[in-house]
């Protein structure tokens, strides 16, 4: 299976959500990372052909996916960012009805929508109407109906949004699990989300991919580009309107910082391990001075 | 998925709420259908319903049959009796209402004499009171000649129809095959009396209904995963076509049908066989049918008339996602005829006996001479009504289908 972007762009009006992507997925997870407003949410969506390209096209081991129309989206499973239901629905009703949506046969439909409950941790609320349910728990289901066809590629933007941490480690397994010989595209702005379980990570800005690679790649061109140093109180503004500072720590000696420079910020500054946070700082941070500087 | 798609129609409180008001107002037209008949016994005392409907229907039983010279000049010849009794020159009201009591058997034969031998737009209630019995053998032919009389008027039928469209009303009057038969049809005058109160009733609540079915999916936010299903762009969208038309089939039939089942079933199924002619409103109607055939193409124009309407606001729903805007312009489009009548603009009459709402008053196109030329053939508004919007309704499926498959996830 492998999808392959050509010359992808999306335009509204003016505004260039996505501008001349070309990429390929194969099997394994792809984290999306970028802010808000990167284009990451019109990528997903041109992915999962609720948008069309403006220019470019998708191919689905080579044949374009408009064209391919269901058979490309019996492929599919998705959660969208802003995950809505149908609030009257059980629980189960409303897996019921993707999986009948999504073509699968009312007894296989049974069977899968058991499985997924016990699987999401709802099979105490399958009967619960969905209006009713936290935040969490509509999350899950989210995540459930995205695996109800067991679909060959998995899209999933902002899955762990609402998830405290307990259902967040829950769900990377999951997803660790479920990825083995499928495709599954994860678009977060929380970096912890994709750092452990993604194959190759993209960083998207302002409709661009900046950066492609494995998170070790990435963590790799931050070398000598993360600093920590010990500065006194008075002096971290100073410091936050030259550097982009990605964390502080007060003790009783002063202010911890951890900065993100491309050149030593100050002499008593020791180099740092970098880490994929530092990256998604330095590529799409505020920039140093900015009244945000200091995160 | 036809199925999850009327649950999600029928599982909204607000859905919920809308039935029961149909319900509710259901109810209502039932009772004031019942009151639609009323009887005065021999002692001059007047009663309304289910019971006045038996005794009306004991007495007009007597009257029943052909309408031939010798049983009009009968019914002359009862009614000239009762009006020489002493209760009937009484001044005092409830003699009158005794004498009155004695009319009611052959009371719509009268009204058919009444209509008869005045001019064509006049009605007098005396007029039976003054006729002798030799002129009873003129009644059918004084019907063609009042027609022709005011076809020929200036101010009247002259200035409204060509000389086509005049021939035509003249034939269709003289074709109508006579003596006609004739029996009571309290119980359908009832029922058309308020059929088409019940036809917008349902109409405009299966619209609201349905409203939700397409924009139901951006207001839940649910389109995302709604498309990118397999079947979101082919049957998913076919079901819920088809939940719509399902829902406006079952509330239609379903309130139409225990609507007939109550009013009917009260105040009696006789009559059917009766051309419309001999229903009070419908002396004058130019089509040849029986009040059976009247009632199945009420139902049937309603229907039609409630397909429109639901695949109207459907489309609206599929091409605006808003739900509001689905309810509010079939109902703009059952009230602005009504404005619109008041106007005086040429052809305007034309073109407001073809808007939709006409089909949901089946009974009224039946009693108007609204005529239309096909190919240089004039034709009545209800069969064009009927095919009309058979082939819209049939034609708006697919644009329904088409606008709301390809639609676009922005937000």
């Amino acid at each position: 299976m492998e999808l392959e972007m050509n010359n992808l762009t999306k335009k509204f009006g003016d505004f260039t959500a996505v501008k001349q992507l070309n990429l390929s997925m194969t099997r394994g997870v792809y984290g999306l990372l970028g802010k808000n407003g990167a284009g990451k949410t019109t990528f997903m969506r041109m992915l999962c052909t609720l948008l069309t390209p403006t220019e470019g096209n998708i191919l689905c081991d080579g044949r374009d996916i408009f064209k391919m129309e269901g058979e490309y989206r019996k492929l599919l499973g998705y959660l969208p960012q802003d995950f809505g239901f149908y609030p009257e629905f059980t629980v189960r009703d409303y897996l019921l009805y993707i999986a009948s949506i999504k073509g699968l046969p009312p007894a296989v439909a049974k069977k899968r929508t058991k499985e997924l409950l016990a699987a999401v941790g709802l099979e105490k609320y399958a009967g619960r109407k969905m209006k009713k349910l936290s935040g969490g728990m509509k999350r899950r289901a989210g995540i459930a109906q995205a695996m109800m066809n067991h679909p060959k590629i998995l899209i999933l933007d902002e899955p762990t949004a609402g998830l405290d941490p307990n259902e967040r480690i829950r769900f990377r397994n999951l997803i660790s699990e479920f990825s083995e010989d499928r495709l599954v595209l994860l678009s977060t702005h929380i970096v912890s989300d994709v750092e452990y379980i993604a194959n190759d990570i993209w960083l998207m800005n302002e409709g661009e991919i900046v950066r492609q690679g494995t998170p070790k790649q990435i963590t790799e061109s931050m070398k000598q580009k993360v600093w920590e140093c010990l500065v006194e109180k008075r002096a971290v503004p100073l410091l936050a309107r030259q550097y982009k500072i990605s964390n502080m720590k007060a003790d009783t000696q002063g202010v911890q910082v951890r900065v993100i420079a491309g050149e030593k910020p100050a002499e008593y500054a020791k180099e740092a391990v970098p880490s994929l946070e530092d990256a998604f700082l330095y590529y799409f941070g505020e920039e140093a001075g900015d009244n945000h500087g200091i995160l | 998925m036809v199925f999850y798609e009327m649950k999600k129609i029928f599982s909204k409180s607000s859905s919920k709420a809308a039935l029961v008001f149909l319900g509710f107002a259901l109810c209502l037209i039932i009772y004031f259908a019942m009151g639609e008949v009323s009887y005065v016994n021999p002692e001059g005392e007047g009663t309304k319903g289910i019971a006045a409907a038996r005794h009306l229907e004991k007495e007009k039983e007597k009257w029943k049959g052909t309408l031939t010279t010798e049983r009009l000049q009968q019914v002359i010849r009862e009614n000239n009796k009762v009006n020489q009794s002493p209760q009937a020159k009484s001044e005092n009201t409830k003699e009158n209402d005794q004498a009155f009591s004695r009319k009611q058997g052959f009371s719509d034969i009268r009204e058919l004499l009444n209509k008869a031998f005045t001019g064509f737009q006049e009605y007098d209630y005396f007029r039976a009171d003054t006729l002798t019995e030799e002129e009873a053998g003129q009644f059918y032919k004084k019907r063609t000649e009042n027609l022709k009389a005011w076809l020929a008027e200036e101010g009247g039928g002259a200035d409204q129809f060509t000389k086509t469209e005049k021939e035509f009303l003249v034939n269709q009057y003289k074709s109508l095959e006579t003596p006609w038969y004739y029996e009571s049809s309290d119980g359908f005058d009832a029922w058309f009396t308020w059929s088409p109160t019940i036809c917008m009733l349902v109409v405009l609540t299966v619209g609201f209904l349905v409203s939700g079915i397409f924009s139901c999916e951006k207001r839940y936010r649910a389109a995302s995963v709604y498309f990118a299903s397999y079947h979101g762009r082919k049957k998913a969208v076919l079901a819920k076509i088809k939940a719509g038309v399902l829902t406006a089939t079952l509330v239609y039939w379903g309130i139409m049908l225990l609507y007939s089942a109550v009013v009917l079933g009260c105040l009696g199924l006789q009559g059917s066989q009766c051309v419309i002619q001999t229903q009070f409103g419908k002396w004058k109607s130019f089509y040849a049918m029986t009040i059976g055939q009247e009632y199945a193409y009420i139902l049937l124009g309603g229907y039609i008339g409630c397909l429109f309407f639901t695949l109207l606001t459907m489309l609206i729903s599929s091409w605006s996602h808003s739900g509001t805007a689905a309810v509010i312009v079939p109902f703009a489009l059952i009230l602005a005829p009504s404005f619109l009548a008041e106007t005086q603009i040429p052809f305007v009459d034309k073109i407001l006996g073809l808007l939709p709402d006409q089909l949901l008053q089946v009974e009224l196109v039946i009693s108007h001479f609204s005529l239309y030329s096909l190919g240089g053939k004039i034709i009545g508004a209800l069969p064009v009504l009927l095919v009309l919007y058979s082939v819209l309704c049939a034609g708006l499926l697919p644009v329904v289908y088409r606008i709301y498959r390809r639609k676009e996830v922005r937000e």
